[in-house]
């Protein structure tokens, strides 16, 4: 019977590589509420703060500043979110590869 | 009485694309083999993003979103977070994790990992009640494109275009035709940005770029025929749009359909990348639809109509009328009918019948003739892909919200049931069938408890709107999940091996 605490959990990962994935999920899933959660407050902050005027006066990239960071800056955001975490996979996946190697070549000298 | 005329031309154009994608779909049948060996690294990743994007734009992409900003501005933009942030989810927690489970659908996962048939049975019924609504959606879109083209209402619409989805299957199926779907979101996306850009031009914007040339648009509206749509939340408030657009992120990353292109990818890292071509192929069609809808208005300020449309049924068809008060040349406004059309043909069709595989696979031969053969399956297939067509247009008749409303329910529904059961099990080694089942069934109860409770306690309607209930309801349903399985025995020795070993490739213990 596997012990509960040897059961796979995102918040007691096992293990280098799972622990390393689940260490940059974290960060990512931070990056992306931050973003929508953040851009949102912004603009509410905006409307009920300030005149509401203000958020059709600034325009950025020829749009109202609200209409640009929710239609076009989040989308771009998390695209560029997803590049990173690939790269982070594939340089860690080729890290856990060149070990594997090298463990596998070591005990091959040792059977030799 | 006036009979508006056939359009002759946006109808040669839907039929000269639907004759390009099955002939492409002939050609791609015969060579698939010897592209799956070759295809890999550059073309293989876009290959693969392609086929996400094209196999995700629907009616609700196509027409659904511009008629939502049309109609409702900001509040649209719920949508493009919702839709394009989903996948943010999809890659990070289920992407990679899916494929190594080695199953075919959602209810095919449900099963193994939970060691559970009622769970896949349930899980199931879900993914076909999902097919429905988001078919509906679909139905909705085809039929709105027929009346006009054919100038009849709606409801033969309707029927014309039940029939054509049918037909339509049951053709490819005849002749072998493989959805060719590189080919076929390069044709949408053209069919959708090119009329912009026309549209742009025409009005004197940016036009290279509409996407950002629209904004002058806005400020137009504003000066010079005092127009504006409603600040973001005054109308809406800031709890209804996060929940509707953290309902459709959960949602994208539940809809059976959608993880289904993550189950049998030939290599785990093009997929990734894959999701990420994917991503940026939608947000293409994300960033252009709110063009469509602002520039409708000015079309409409220009020419005096009044500012108070609210008709669902014109605001989902805001895409051909602004293509249509522009008088851009007809086969201009029939390359855009043409991909309107055939991106809901594409989706509703695979969805028909991966709904009807489903009733074939994990329901018939379990609950209701155990025992049956390959043949008896294949043929109650084919009876369910019918049935299921059937209540789609029975639905569609009286649809009961704008295209991206409706197919908003259904994402719904995915968030409140499928993501959690996915999300826990993979990341989860404790959840087991006593969880999921409760989950579901708790999931279910969320996504239409406000549709049917909504009017009689107020506070329901309030928290949990129908199109946005997953917002608290995919929470709610992790803790009924963590809950019941930590009071219930955990899962097997052997699923929680496969979970650390196989999936998570954790270190083997002694």
């Amino acid at each position: 019977m596997h012990e509960p605490n040897k059961r796979v959990s995102f918040f007691r990962p096992r293990g280098s590589t799972m622990r390393g994935e689940t260490r940059v999920i974290k960060l990512v899933m931070a990056g992306w509420l931050a973003a929508i959660a953040g851009s949102q407050f912004f603009v509410w902050f905006l409307e009920t703060n300030h005149s509401a005027l203000l958020l059709n006066d600034y325009t950025f990239f020829n749009l109202p500043v609200h209409f640009w960071l929710t239609g076009q800056f989040l989308p771009l955001w998390f695209i560029l979110l997803c590049i990173l975490f690939n790269i982070w996979m594939d340089r860690h996946a080729a890290r856990s590869l060149d070990g594997s190697l090298r463990f596998r070549i070591r005990s091959g000298e040792r059977g030799d | 009485m006036y009979n508006p005329p056939v359009q002759l031309v946006p109808l040669a154009i839907v039929a000269g694309m639907f004759a390009l994608l099955i002939i492409s779909g002939l050609r791609t049948g015969s060579r698939q083999t010897s592209e799956y060996g070759f295809s890999g690294g550059y073309t293989g990743r876009v290959g693969i993003g392609a086929a996400i994007a094209s196999n995700w734009m629907s009616a609700a992409s196509f027409l659904g979103l511009a008629g939502m900003f049309y109609l409702k501005g900001y509040y649209a933009m719920a949508f493009v977070v919702g839709w394009t942030g989903g996948y943010v989810l999809l890659l990070v927690l289920m992407a990679s994790q899916i494929r190594r489970f080695g199953k075919y659908s959602a209810p095919d996962f449900v099963g193994f990992r939970y060691e559970s048939e009622v769970a896949r049975t349930l899980a199931a019924l879900i993914s076909i009640t999902i097919t429905i609504i988001y078919g509906v959606a679909q139905f909705k879109g085809i039929a709105l494109l027929l009346a006009w083209i054919f100038g009849i209402g709606y409801t033969p619409a309707v029927v014309i275009g039940a029939s054509l989805v049918v037909s339509f299957v049951v053709v490819s199926g005849a002749l072998g035709v493989a959805r060719n779907q590189k080919m076929q979101y390069f044709v949408l996306i053209i069919a959708f940005i090119l009329p912009l850009m026309l549209l742009a031009r025409k009005l004197g914007y940016f036009w290279l770029l509409p996407q950002f040339g629209y904004g002058a648009a806005i400020t137009d509206l504003q000066t010079q025929f005092g127009f504006a749509w409603s600040e973001p939340f005054s109308t809406v408030s800031l709890y209804q749009w996060l929940a509707l657009c953290f309902t459709l992120m959960f949602g994208t990353a539940g809809l059976p359909h959608v993880l289904a292109r993550f189950y049998m990818v030939p290599g785990i890292r093009d997929a990734r990348w894959g999701v990420v071509w994917g991503l940026f192929f939608i947000a293409l069609i994300y960033w252009s639809a709110p063009a469509y809808g602002v520039l409708a208005r000015l079309f409409e300020a220009r020419a005096g109509f009044p500012f108070n449309s609210a008709d669902p049924l014109a605001a989902d068809m805001v895409v051909l009328t602004a293509a249509r008060m522009a008088q851009l040349p007809a086969w201009v406004i029939g390359l855009l009918a043409a991909g309107g059309i055939s991106a809901a043909f594409s989706t509703v069709s695979g969805m028909l019948i991966t709904g009807s595989a489903s009733f074939s696979h994990d329901i018939y031969p379990r609950l209701i003739r155990p025992g049956a053969t390959e043949s008896d399956k294949v043929y109650v297939a084919k009876g369910f892909f019918l049935i299921l067509a059937a209540a789609v247009m029975a639905l569609a008749l009286k649809p009961w919200g704008m295209i991206a409303e409706i197919a908003a329910l259904a994402f719904a529904l995915a968030g409140n049931t499928i993501f959690p059961a996915f999300l826990l099990g993979i990341w989860w080694g404790r959840a087991n069938a006593a969880g999921v089942i409760a989950g579901m069934l708790t999931g279910i109860l969320v996504t239409f408890a406000p549709l049917v409770l909504g009017d009689a306690v107020p506070l329901i309607g309030t928290l949990l709107p129908p199109t946005a209930s997953a917002f608290i309801g995919a929470p709610l349903v992790l803790a009924v999940m963590v809950a019941v399985s930590l009071a219930a025995p955990p899962p097997s020795n052997g699923i929680a091996r496969f979970l650390a070993r196989d999936v998570h490739d954790c270190p083997e213990e002694p």
